[in-house]
Formats: C-alpha cells, structure tokens, sequence
C-alpha cells in the first residue's frame, strides 16, 4: 500500500492526514463565525440561538454528572472535551455523504483516527480523574475494588476504536462495493441510511466517554455503617426488594379489575 | 483446501455474530418501545440507555467483524 508496484509512492495514507485537517478547518471556521459578535444574555439571535442549542446538551451532561462536586469547575472541564468529540467525529462520518471523491473518505473510517480518539478519551477520563479525586484516588480507581480494574480503560480504548471504525468504515466498504456494481440511484439509498449511523455513532462515543468520565471523577460514596456483617446488609437488601414487589404487583393488577367486572 | 472453502470459513464469524447481535437488539428496542409507549414522559432517557446498550452489543459484532475482515485477509493474499 505504502509503495506501488512501479516503485511510485502512493499518496493514499496521506488522505487521511489531509481531511482531518480539513474537518478541523470546518470546525474552527463555523465555531469562529458562530461565536464571531456580541452575544447577549437577553433574547438571543439566531446564531447564538443556535450555537447555544449545539451546547446544551453537553453542558447538562456535565451538570448531571456533577452532583456532590464543584459544579463550575466539571462543566468547565468536562463539556468542552465532550462538545469537541462529538463535533469532531460527527462532521468526520459526515464525510462520507459528500460528493468529491478524494475528500468522502471520512477519516473515522481509518482505524489510526480512530484510536487516536479513544486514546484522547480515555486519557481525558485519567486526567479528570487526576485532577478531581488527586494521584491517590485516581490511582486507587485503578487497583479497587478489583485489582484488575486498569484493564477495563486498555479495553475501553478498543471498545470505543473499534465500534466507530466498524460502523463509520464499514460502511465506506459496503458503499465503494456497491458502487462498483451499481453507480445510479442505489448508493442514494445507503446514503441516506448512512446518516443514521453517522449520528448514532458520534452520540454513542460521546455518551461512553461522558459515562466513564462520571465514574472517574466520582469518590467512593462512604456509606454510613450499620450494625451487623457484610451478610446482614445483602439479607436486608433482598428483604427491601421482596417488600416491593407487592407493591409492583398490585399496580399492574388495577387495570385488569375493571376489564374483569361488570361495568 | 480449496480457496473457496476457506473462504466461507473465514465469513462464518460475522455470519454468526449478525445474527446474535441482531437478536439482542431486538429484545433491547422491544423493550425500550414498550418502555416508551408505557411512560412517554421518559421516552428521551429510554431512548439513550437503548443507544448505549445497542452499541455495547454492537461492539461485539464489530469485534467479529475485525476477525472476518483480518482472517479474510489472509485467505486472499
């Protein structure tokens, strides 16, 4: 792949080098104009409208991961790391639809982009651990209370790398295969098909980051001791659970009393 | 071994694991549908535990994807 047959170079490794770039060009130019003027606190226009609505979300995924901490300080560190993920990967799979035919090889198509992404996640999630709980706790969220704890981020980063480079780079294959084959109104269709995982991709990447940041950040609730062992507490965890379910059971039986009477 | 058989072999991963993968997900959005159709006021963080559990299950079938497409690989050169 690196050198051709006649000896030439082939430049197709650096594609992805090339729109990456441009995806971060897209990037800083449309948040550049978005954020470009006044913004007001008052009744906004429609640009920071709309600039607010891309923000939202990943400002009340912050704060709903913020409880029992300082909520500044994770919405300031957290939502800028979420928002870039998801805008970054989003206009990557978006990509794709374009049609220039150097430039619709999305980048999250090549596993090296996205690796890239899960290691910035993962080691985004060790840093806020750092920086919230301290060395000591981030080191403990590694050995405890499994030992074999500091696995899960090793398989985090393959989780996350490989499911967006399956979704996003399969489907490029599946699309230049058909392509071949069928050059009129078929590809439209996957097209369109495509956006759905284009979406649902950049969602889910964020949201797994966004879950393994929660518990990252988060000590160890300390809950108060009750007397008793360790096996007392799981008898009257059960012993709750059982006086529940009556309860459950008695709801779902209200509809069907009427249907069952004579009315 | 002729080529042919083995590449079917190298394809009956993914094979195998479309359809596992598949029949999770159908359980996992029967769910969330019946979840959603019960208490609509919810259906926003149904719908998000849904992606997530969707793509904890898809990343198993990407797994096997990987799989097919590296034992596909050898099979071809």
């Amino acid at each position: 792949m690196m050198v051709s047959a006649e000896g030439a170079v082939d430049f197709t490794k650096y594609i992805v080098v090339a729109n990456t770039a441009v995806v971060g060009a897209v990037l800083v130019v449309a948040g550049r104009s978005l954020a470009r003027g006044a913004l007001t606190s008052d009744v906004p226009d429609a640009r920071q409208n709309f600039g607010e609505f891309i923000l939202d979300f990943f400002v009340n995924k912050a704060r709903d991961m913020s409880h029992g901490l300082d909520r500044a300080k994770v919405m300031r560190w957290v939502a800028p790391v979420l928002g870039s993920l998801f805008l970054f990967i989003f206009v990557s799979n978006l990509f794709g639809m374009l049609p220039i035919p150097k430039l619709n090889q999305p980048p999250t198509s090549y596993y090296s982009v996205t690796l890239a992404l899960a290691l910035c996640s993962v080691g985004a999630t060790l840093t806020l651990g750092l920086i919230f709980k301290g060395a000591k706790g981030a080191i403990k969220h590694l050995f405890w209370p499994n030992p074999m704890q500091w696995i899960s981020e090793i398989t985090d980063v393959l989780s996350l790398s490989l499911r967006l480079f399956g979704n996003i780079g399969g489907e490029y294959m599946t699309l230049t295969l058909v392509l071949l084959y069928a050059p009129l109104g078929i590809p439209l269709v996957l097209h369109a098909l495509g956006l759905i995982p284009a979406f649902v991709q950049a969602l889910v990447f964020t949201l797994l980051t966004a879950s393994f940041m929660a518990s990252a950040i988060h000590k160890e609730e300390k809950k108060p001791k009750k007397a008793g062992s360790r096996r007392w507490k799981l008898f009257g965890a059960k012993q709750e659970r059982d006086e529940a379910a009556p309860e459950a059971g008695r709801l779902e039986e209200v509809p069907s009393a009427p249907a069952g009477s004579p009315a | 071994m002729s080529p042919v058989y083995m590449g079917l072999i190298a394809i009956a991963p993914i094979a195998a694991g479309a359809v596992v993968a598949a029949l999770a997900m159908r359980q996992i959005s029967v769910s969330a549908i019946d979840g959603m159709t019960r208490q609509p006021e919810i259906a926003p963080q149904l719908f998000t535990a849904m992606l997530i559990g969707m793509a904890l299950i898809e990343a198993l079938c990407i797994y096997t994807l990987v799989v097919t497409l590296v034992m596909a690989g050898k099979v071809v050169l």
